[in-house]
């Protein structure tokens, strides 16, 4: 490399900083927009399959009229005689319109036996786990801040099953579990169902673990044969559906943000591709001077990439922080969604070394080759006439 | 500006992306190893939670757990209709998941 050379072309965008700071600043919210849409739906999907293998293999939910509903706990029963079937749990969940917060909270029934949550063991930043009968329950930090509650304070939901009691909160989710448990109250089975209005001996759906789930797809064909009309809903999927849903987000973000980053990369693709004649007389006059067409060319080869690189390093850099260090404020609601109880828990960067170096070169390269064949052309003309304009 | 370190700006600027690239990795990779040590941590809540899903768009009821939920139409209150819920429009119904369950 031609140090010399990269230093005239330093000079030469300090020239011309009014033209440089517009290209730079153009390129570099283009990338940081497009980067920062893409590393917070790739920290999403990461953090969604996260918590993904704790599902159970598979789900049976009963429909009726092509809607969800209870489905019966006899059914259990069938579902555990089939091979492979580990474990049947019936669960009990759904809900509950809390006209304060003007949005739903999700009542979880916790049957007995799940693994204990502690402030020990990280699942609790304050509190205790449940002890069944007692009229208890767990919140997630944001909801318990959201009502004002502290572990010891009591509760009354609105139902309408004279079975539901006021709970006491005897715990709250640590918020590094936002992302799960943010609008979240877990409590005993029976005061879920109570809550919920559901009543004994049915459940909202069947987690069905398995000895081997590779075998998910041969279970769930043999459960749609045992009850005719279930819904089976198998692990494996929902992976696909994750993927699915924040790619589709990203791509609505990416979609509205369109005429903006075209206007960007149209004036950008102008500024750069086109030789003013202030530049096409400097050409002239280096070429008058003895320098070779291939030193004009590096010269403005330097110039393209010192301008694309320090912009692209700067929205890549501005996209990071934006998202991971900053929270991705503005750009988080559009893709996390307007939930009342809103997750603000950090978000944990997906993107690797490989992706950042991608990222990169799309932008860097076609920027720095689109300015060569301008100074190309300017290069290789007669001086003189280029001086005489 | 002396040559000199006309030079040293020109070829910082040349490698900032580099220095950024290397910088951000080893930041994310620290990030998730923190995240790495809290997985048990997930997984003792995930359990007890119905789905895995995010608790993101718990406005609706329909949004809250989109991969157990509404298996026959995107919206239940109103079949092709258009989304109430802002985030709902952005919000892809399972379709792999029906497309696998018709073809059984």
């Amino acid at each position: 490399m031609n140090a010399s050379l990269l230093s005239f072309s330093l000079a030469a965008v300090l020239r011309r900083k009014a033209k440089s700071f517009a290209l730079g600043g153009g390129l570099a919210f283009a990338v940081a927009l497009v980067s920062a849409v893409l590393f917070l739906t790739g920290s999403l999907r990461s953090e969604a399959e996260r918590a993904h293998a704790a599902h159970p293999d598979v789900v049976v939910q009963r429909l009726v009229g092509g809607r969800p509903t209870t489905i019966d706990e006899g059914a259990r029963a069938k579902v555990e005689s089939l091979p492979s079937v580990r474990r049947v749990v019936p669960r009990v969940w759904g809900y509950v319109f809390l006209p304060s917060l003007q949005g739903n909270v999700t009542i979880v029934g916790s049957p007995p036996g799940d693994a204990p949550l502690s402030v020990a063991n990280g699942t609790l930043a304050e509190g205790r786990d449940l002890a069944p009968g007692a009229h208890e329950m767990i919140a997630g930090e944001g909801l318990a801040r959201f009502l004002g509650m502290r572990p010891g304070d009591e509760l009354g939901l609105p139902a309408s099953d004279p079975r539901a009691k006021p709970m006491k909160l005897v715990g709250t989710f640590t918020s590094s579990l936002d992302l799960w448990t943010a609008d979240v109250i877990v409590c005993d089975d029976a005061d879920a169902r109570a809550l919920l209005g559901i009543p004994d001996g049915q459940a909202v759906d069947l987690a069905v673990h398995l000895s081997n789930p590779n075998e998910a797809r041969v279970v769930a064909g043999a459960v749609l044969d045992q009850l005719p009309g279930a819904r089976v809903i198998e692990r494996d999927l929902l992976a696909r559906v994750y993927h699915l849903a924040y790619g589709r987000r990203a791509g609505l973000v990416l979609g509205a943000s369109l005429p903006a980053l075209l206007a960007l990369l149209v004036l950008a693709w102008d500024r750069a591709s086109g030789v003013g004649p202030d530049e096409r007389r400097e050409i002239a006059v280096l070429k008058a001077v003895g320098w070779s067409t291939a030193d004009v060319l590096w010269a403005k080869l330097f110039e393209s990439l010192l301008v694309g690189a320090a912009a692209t390093a700067l929205g890549v850099l501005g996209a990071y922080a934006w998202v991971f260090w900053f929270g991705a404020p503005g750009l988080r609601p559009a893709l996390v969604g307007w939930s009342v109880l809103y997750p603000t828990s950090r978000l944990t960067p997906a993107v690797d070394a490989g992706e950042l170096l991608g990222i990169v070169l799309v932008v860097l390269g076609p920027f720095a080759l689109l300015s060569v064949v301008p100074a190309w052309r300017a290069a290789i003309a007669d001086p003189s006439e280029s001086m005489r304009g | 500006m002396r040559e000199g370190s006309a030079k040293i700006c020109g070829l910082a600027c040349l490698l900032s992306p580099a220095l950024v690239v290397v910088g951000l990795s080893a930041d994310a990779r620290s990030r998730r190893a923190e995240a790495s040590a809290r997985a048990p941590s997930v997984a003792a809540v995930a359990a007890r939670l119905p789905t895995s899903d995010l608790a993101l768009s718990g406005g609706a009821r329909w949004l809250r757990a989109p991969s157990l939920e509404e298996p026959s139409a995107a919206f239940a209150d109103g079949p092709g209709a258009p989304d109430p819920d802002p985030a709902g429009g952005s919000m892809a119904p399972p379709v792999p998941l029906w497309n696998a369950r018709g073809a059984r």
